[in-house]
């Protein structure tokens, strides 16, 4: 084995460097962190949830270089160079609340709270691509989260609120 | 969780790795199916590779006569290539129907073909365009056909550490389409699904490729059903003589999903709705050769 590659065995932690609600984070890092634990163990930013684990649930969701990703299926060294925004730094231009946070409020779209979270990310992410989403169109680009208390229709008209907001 | 992952910023890095103790490497690309797995319990390995930020393995191109797709592209970067829609319409088709928005920035198509599950969407509507697969092995590379490159459910025949770096996808003059029954209408596991890719000339078929998923134990190339239809005209009468054909052709089994008898059944009616669908409006949509 060459010098070089015992250097690249031996490496259990690794030096992350990242984005993290618009601020420079550098962290050590055991290599075989996941995304999530480290949202919410390292950084204490404990709105993103973890609901299954498994990519069934969407509780998960954060924007990772402006695409919603499961933050429980990615590990952190993934995480590298990139841009990650959590529901802590989702805001509105006034830098109070973001849109779709108002009108989740206003639409009565929360009541546990638990899928909350994921879904204003995954509905956010839905919006920067296509803000004239229709209600179809919503539908599908928040089949990705399950919620068991709301029944999706208020979810459905907060988004489309927050769509004649922004 | 493994106990290390090693991450190499460039193939010639990976290939200078030491082997993983205890088996073949795993390589970790977009995690959907390695991470929950490991999650779920279901991967003792560890050491996991991350290919995840490997340029080489990323982006799509075209040549005189084919497309090449990365192995790390995302199932979402293929709905936004200009390439993927003008040339591969059954796989353009498939894509709504794989899994969620978030998952398909996050899973790739080379992990779709290397995790071999017999109800793969990617690859099924990939088999049907024909695709090739590179694939490398300490610098040294070698092409097969993807319908191949499956030996059983989650099987390959991919050696040790070997990786998949691309597919090649010739670029035809076909209309193609992709359906899938699963248990809602988006965001589901199938039950069944059907890839089709048909070269036109006027009102008949030239050649044709039918591709399963779910049906059988990896993707299904329905030989018998595409010869039928070849030099044939494209009508509603020879779409149900070959969704008859292809119920013959298939071997589902009955699991969780669904049961062998219904699989069968769904298969032909399948196939028939997306014969007929190209009827409407295939001609119309073919690309152009
Ligand atoms: C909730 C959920 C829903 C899903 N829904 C669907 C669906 O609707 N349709 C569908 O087709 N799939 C679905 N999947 C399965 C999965 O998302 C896909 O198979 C995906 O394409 C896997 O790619 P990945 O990049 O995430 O692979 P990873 O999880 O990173 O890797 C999977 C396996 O492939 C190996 N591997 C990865 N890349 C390579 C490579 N380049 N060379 C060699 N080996 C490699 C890894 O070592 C690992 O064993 C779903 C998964 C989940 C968790
Ligand atoms: S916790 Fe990630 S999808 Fe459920
Ligand atoms: S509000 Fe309780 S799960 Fe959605």
């Amino acid at each position: 084995m060459t010098e070089k590659n015992k250097k690249i065995t031996h490496r259990a932690k690794f030096s992350l460097k990242c984005f993290v609600n618009g601020e420079k984070v550098e962290r050590d890092l055991d290599s075989s962190r996941s995304l999530i634990e480290f949202i919410r163990l390292d950084l204490g930013l404990k709105g993103t949830k973890e609901g299954c684990g498994e990519g069934e649930c969407g509780a998960c969701l954060v924007l990772v270089d402006g695409k919603a990703v499961n933050s429980c299926l990615m590990m952190a060294i993934q995480l590298q160079g990139k841009r990650l925004i959590t529901i802590e730094g989702l805001k509105g231009r006034d830098g109070g609340l973001h849109p779709l946070q108002k009108t989740f409020m206003e639409e009565g779209a929360v009541q546990c709270g638990f899928c909350t979270p994921g879904l204003i990310i995954a509905s956010e992410a839905l919006l920067r691509e296509n803000p004239d989403a229709t209600v179809e169109d919503i539908k599908r680009g928040l089949t990705g989260n399950l919620c068991r208390c709301t029944g999706y229709e208020k979810v459905v008209s907060a988004v489309r609120k927050a769509q004649k907001l922004s | 969780m493994p106990e290390l992952i090693l991450k190499p910023g460039t193939l010639k890095e990976l290939w200078l790795l030491p082997p993983a103790p205890g088996g073949s490497r795993k390589y970790l690309a977009g995690g959907t199916d390695l991470v929950s797995g490991s999650n779920a319990g279901m991967d003792a390995s560890q050491v996991w590779v991350d290919i995840s930020d490997i340029k080489e393995l990323k982006g799509i191109r075209e040549t005189k006569n084919s497309l090449i797709i990365g192995s790390g592209v995302k199932i979402s970067e293929l709905s936004g290539s200009g390439l993927i829609s003008r040339w591969l319409p059954a796989l353009r088709s498939a894509i709504p129907h794989f899994a969620s928005p978030s998952l398909r920035n996050m899973a790739t198509i080379g992990g779709n073909a290397a995790t071999a599950s017999p109800c793969a969407d990617g690859v099924c509507a990939l088999c049907a365009e024909r695709a090739d697969v590179w694939l490398e092995l300490g610098g040294k590379k070698r092409k097969i056909a993807l319908q191949n490159f499956f030996s059983g459910p989650k099987k390959t025949v991919l050696r040790r550490d070997e990786l998949i770096t691309a597919f090649e996808v010739p670029k035809w003059k076909h209309a193609g389409v992709y359906l899938k029954l699963g248990p809602r209408a988006y965001f589901g596991i199938a039950k069944a699904s059907v890839a089709v890719a048909l070269e036109l000339d006027g009102e008949k078929v030239r050649s044709a490729s039918i591709t399963l998923a779910s049906v059988s134990p990896v993707p299904l190339m329905a030989v018998k059903t595409a010869n039928y239809l070849k030099g044939r005209v494209l009508n509603y009468d020879n779409a149900r003589t070959a969704a008859a054909l292809v119920k013959t052709e298939v071997s589902p089994i009955t699991d969780a999903r669904s049961e062998a008898a219904y699989r069968r059944e769904m298969s032909g009616v399948l196939l028939e709705r997306a014969l007929n669908s190209v009827i409407l409006t295939g001609r119309m949509s073919q690309v152009a050769g």
